[in-house]
């Protein structure tokens, strides 16, 4: 027995000492805690249909849970009762009988409806009714054009006149400001390599394309700022590629997109090429 | 090519060891080439857990050393060739050998009844091209302007020469290029070999379940990887002379190409791929499953049936890694709906494995715990399958920390255990030594618990909105809360590394010193294990008849054992007993 | 079969038979790989308005025929080769040696198809017309030049006596290749040219 145990001593304590000390080098970790609470999930959804996305996740879930327990508990009860004992044969059977074989695929089709089908008829209709389902025309609708670089983003609104490419389009880098409670529809474009769209808070993501145009769209309930991260690998700067999206109440919107064109009209410098990119607005 | 006769034992030293058509001696070649590649993406994930627990500061032992401008701390674009070649390393230079490699070559021939692989010196160029191949992945690390740091995606145009220039990306495709075709040689000997030279009475349904992963591996690796291949010489011709297949017309730059063009093509492969590496790992836990449950596998027509399904659908649910790239409604719908139905064979192979275990008399040794481990990481990594494969939870969750916890236990988890599973399983007759016991499970249990804190822990963090491939997470407002995960995920990887260090101990101890091997450890009744531990250079002194399958366990007409050799034929059953759901046809005498 | 040679050893039939089909396993993975870049031509000429386009000087289509009839020919002669092969007729290393040297007249012929459009400017960065055209041809001419010297390999082995009725299967293997390369030539031949 002691054999067996200093066999196992020796790289046993070992490894623990590796363990312990690459534990103790997490003590610098410390500084980088920050004040305020830890989060554990997304920030509340502040978009009028990411609601949805929240729901279709704490359904799978409860559906994966569902499922995981049931084979854990399979696991535990095999294990535990299972075991080689003296005496005890295992039984012999291949499973191959009818019986198994319609047993078997009468389990698949019922995870299948529970899991997968239930999944997908939700996922449909939000597919259909949001996502795909992108507001056209003028009516209440915020237009947004956005060119993404390494590393920043590039707004344009297109100002009371609703055309891109007027000297009274509102051009920003890394802020964008949209009016709470209409459907904003943003298409987005790229100059170099492929970023990604995200605003965690509204629940959306595209991918941004060099060479095309690429749509999405979302309505914010909420006012506020919310950041808007870059998801897709663009470089060493891929993650200091943060934007704001500012949400401003219905009140005070008309005003400010009123004081933007103005500043924007007064700034408006024809010869500067590069701030004056924009593309026709294809629905 | 092998026939009945026997071909003499090369006696040179480089005949022997460095450039032998001897399938056993591949077999071990790849077996080392894979464990230290895996080795090293392993270090350069601990690497990558440091700087993002303690973004900035200098890493302890390495830092200096490998960046010493920066003052011991990863700079941003190492970082992202770390990830980079992590990804690649693990994948290419990695699993690859280890599971379809090694255990492909070993494996094979042995369980078929075998003398070698049909085309041996194919066999050993094979070997060969990876060497060649990961020394140009390893050369690329050098060069001026830094390795590869696409990610090991390297979607252009990030990967074009205006988002990364210089030669490491160009090596990396070159790389990338010489793998594929070492495993499409070694696809083309496993395929044509399992064909052409089983044993007499071997039939299809006799064949060992690792054996068929193996062979359904082998024709994807065929089919697919001359798609990533030509993935690679188009980004070759565009970063090297100029053409623009990729590269649009943008502010940046002038071409008439398509970024989206490479990743149809990528994925297209890169799908089908992550099903090469879980394939032979299903195949192993299948069989194991049966070995050490002395029962047999329950429903192996079904489960063979389930691993064809999900073999030819793999190439038709690629989309699901691009929704939002801005498809269409109806293909992405079409990729959502296939999708979930891939899943249904999965389901299937997941109810045949818990139901061999069921009823049966369990040994719970390190390959038994290992194959039992893939049930448990792959039904959890499988699971998350599900909020992604749903567009509507894709589109928050795609490219962020859920993904990487996600493929992490399908993939990386899943097949690392069928190559642990497999190698504490097959060491006896590789090396004709024991591993230890208490050191496996130790490293077992060592492993499956700070590996599940680790991407379980990345599921909190992607559903928290954490996007991946980010150098420092503190730098922007809104991920900063969430940096106790990333605490969190980098000490459990800590210990999860470390506890990798007790599998290498064992490995080289038992190597050399460990307990000399029996013929059959296991007692099981596949071929393998009726040679000497190590076989012989020819294998079998006479080929084998087989007149039963792999797994006749617990058959009620043995007598003083629980398992029965493939070269003997079922026994009749005891008078009066009633007969049990009987062996498929095929498999009795 | 004459009493001499049942004395020396033939080739069994089954290494006939495991060679063709490890070849034919083989051309399949490269019937992917050429069908992955074919793809990929047709798609991204699709995204053009007009194709050719203009301005372009397009490479010669009578060169590139005359190599499509070569080729073709040096594949009916090999298979009559081969044919010549399995039953141990003469004419095995004649007509295997004409076909290689047709193979050898295409590669020169295709030489000078990039040579034309290369010394007039046209590189592989003068637009996608030319970065396919080079891409698939070049790709092609890769395999054009491990199948010479299959080709050649086996040739040197019949005139030594090494490959013949007694032993196919290298012949059999390279003309399996061969053949592909042809059918390959034929298809990107019409992409290119044709349609």
């Amino acid at each position: 027995m002691t054999s067996t145990t200093s066999r196992i001593a020796k790289p046993g304590a070992l490894a623990a000492s590796v363990a312990l000390a690459l534990l103790a080098l997490q003590a610098p970790a410390a500084a980088f805690m920050q004040e305020g609470p830890d989060r554990w999930g997304p920030n509340p959804n502040a978009s009028a249909n990411g609601g949805r996305v929240d729901t279709l996740f704490w359904v799978i879930t409860a559906l994966v849970s569902v499922s995981f327990l049931i084979v854990l508990l399979m696991l535990l009860v095999t294990v535990l009762r299972d075991r080689a004992r003296p005496g005890v044969k295992a039984r012999y059977d291949h499973g191959s009988s009818l019986h198994d074989k319609r047993f078997t695929a009468g389990v698949s089709v019922a995870v299948f409806l529970l899991l997968d089908a239930s999944v997908l008829w939700i996922t449909m209709h939000d597919l259909r009714e949001t996502v795909w389902n992108i507001p056209t025309g003028t009516q209440n609708v915020l237009r947004v054009e956005v060119l993404a670089q390494q590393w920043a983003w590039n707004f344009r609104l297109p100002g009371a006149d609703n055309e891109f490419g007027t000297p009274d389009d509102i051009v920003t880098i890394n802020h964008l400001h949209v009016p709470q409670g209409r459907p904003v529809v943003v298409h987005g474009s790229s100059k170099d390599v492929i970023h990604s769209f995200f605003v965690p808070d509204m629940r959306i993501k595209r991918d941004v394309n060099p060479g095309a145009i690429n749509k999405v769209w979302f309505q914010a309930e909420k006012p506020g700022d919310y950041e808007i991260l870059c998801a897709e690998l663009c470089g060493f700067a891929h993650y200091q590629m943060h934007g704001t999206l500012t949400v401003v109440p219905p009140d005070r919107w008309d005003a400010w997109q009123a004081e933007a064109s103005h500043i924007a009209q007064a700034t408006y410098d024809e010869n500067d090429t590069e701030a004056r990119w924009a593309w026709d607005w294809k629905e | 090519m092998s026939g009945d006769h026997i071909h003499p034992a090369p006696t040179s030293f480089l005949r022997k060891h460095v450039f032998s058509t001897d399938h056993k001696v591949i077999a071990r070649q790849f077996m080392w080439l894979g464990l230290i590649w895996l080795l090293i993406g392993g270090g350069m994930a601990m690497i990558i857990r440091w700087q993002l627990a303690n973004p900035g500061l200098p890493v302890p032992l390495l830092g200096h050393l490998l960046w010493p401008r920066n003052g011991g701390a990863v700079p941003p674009d190492s970082y992202n060739t770390l990830f980079t070649m992590h990804g690649t390393i693990m994948i290419f230079l990695g699993l690859t050998p280890l599971l379809i490699g090694a255990f492909g070559n070993f494996c094979i021939p042995l369980m078929i009844g075998a003398r070698d692989m049909i085309f041996p010196t194919l066999n050993m160029l094979s070997f060969w091209t990876v060497v060649l191949g990961a020394g140009v992945a390893f050369a690329s690390l050098f060069v001026p302007l830094g390795a590869a740091e696409g990610g090991w995606t390297a979607y252009p145009t990030l990967s074009s020469t205006i988002g990364t220039p210089g030669s490491g990306e160009t090596m990396w495709a070159i790389a990338v290029f010489l793998i594929g075709a070492s495993s499409i040689m070694g696809g083309i000997n496993y395929i044509t070999t399992v064909i052409r030279l089983r044993a007499p009475g071997m039939t299809y349904t006799r064949l060992p379940m690792t054996v068929w992963g193996l062979v359904l591996t082998a024709a994807l690796n065929v089919l697919f990887l001359p798609v990533i291949g030509s993935a690679m010489i188009l980004m070759v011709l565009d970063r090297v002379f100029g053409t623009t297949f990729y590269v649009p017309a943008s502010m940046t730059q002038g071409g008439a190409g398509d970024p989206i063009l490479y990743q149809h093509l990528f994925w297209l492969f890169g799908h089908p791929e992550v099903y090469i590496l879980i394939l032979p790992a299903w195949g192993i836990v299948v069989d194991l499953l049966s070995f050490f449950s002395r029962k047999p596998a329950f429903g192996y027509k079904v489960t063979l049936g389930a691993l064809v399904t999900v073999t030819v659908l793999s190439a038709v649910v690629y989309g699901h890694h691009m929704f939002t790239t801005g498809m269409t409604a109806m293909l992405g719908e079409s990729f959502m709906l296939l999708t979930m139905i891939i899943s249904v064979p999965g389901e299937i192979l997941f109810f045949n494995w818990l139901h061999t275990l069921w009823r049966g008399s369990l040994r719970l040794t390190t390959p038994m715990l290992f194959a039992m481990g893939v049930i448990f990481v792959f039904g959890l990594g499988g699971l998350t399958g599900i909020y992604l494969a749903t567009i509507s939870t894709d589109i928050f969750l795609h490219d962020t920390y859920f993904v990487v916890g996600h493929f992490h236990l399908t993939m990386a988890a899943s097949s690392l255990f069928g190559a642990f599973a497999g190698t504490y399983f097959w060491f006896p007759k590789l090396f004709g030594r024991m591993m230890s016991e208490k050191l496996g499970k130790l490293h077992f249990w060592a492993t499956i618990i700070p590996l599940t804190i680790v991407f379980c822990t990345m599921f909190i963090s992607g559903w928290a909105g954490m996007p991946r491939r980010y150098y420092d997470h503190t730098d922007s407002a809104y991920l900063r809360p969430l940096q106790h995960l990333n605490v969190l995920t980098s000490v459990a990887a800590f210990v999860l590394g470390a506890a990798q260090l007790i599998f290498a101990f064992n490995f080289i101890k038992s190597r050399w010193w460990g307990a000399k091997a029996a013929m059959n450890p296991w007692q099981v009744g596949t071929l393998e294990w009726t040679l000497s531990s190590p076989p012989p250079h020819h294998n079998f002194d006479t080929i084998p008849v087989v007149l039963s399958g792999p797994h006749e366990f617990s058959h009620p007409g043995l007598k003083d054992r629980d398992w029965l050799p493939q070269t003997e034929a079922a026994p009749a059953l005891p008078p009066g007993a009633a007969a049990p759901h009987a062996a498929p046809a095929g498999t009795r005498a | 079969m004459t009493t001499l040679a049942m004395t020396v050893a033939r080739e069994p039939r089954r290494y006939q038979v495991n060679t063709t089909l490890g070849m034919a396993i083989f051309i399949g993975s490269w019937t992917m790989a050429f069908a992955t870049l074919f793809v990929c031509f047709l798609f991204l000429r699709h995204r053009e308005p007009v194709w050719p386009p203009v301005g372009v000087m397009l490479p010669s289509l009578p060169l590139a025929a005359t190599g499509t009839g070569v080729l073709l020919l040096s594949s009916a002669l090999l298979h009559a080769a081969v044919g010549r092969g399995r039953i141990g007729a003469a004419g095995l290393a004649p007509l295997w040696g004409a076909a290689l040297a047709l193979g050898a007249l295409f590669a020169v012929l295709q030489t000078w198809l990039w040579l034309d459009v290369w010394r007039a400017g046209f590189h592989a960065d003068a637009g996608n017309y030319y970065g396919l055209f080079y891409m698939l041809t070049w790709f092609h001419a890769l395999h054009v030049l491990v199948g010479l010297v299959a080709l050649g390999w086996v040739w040197a082995g019949i005139l030594r006596g090494r490959v013949g009725v007694l032993r196919l299967s290298p012949a059999l293997a390279t003309s399996i290749f061969w053949h592909f390369v042809d059918a390959v030539w034929v298809v990107l031949f019409l992409g290119i040219f044709v349609l």
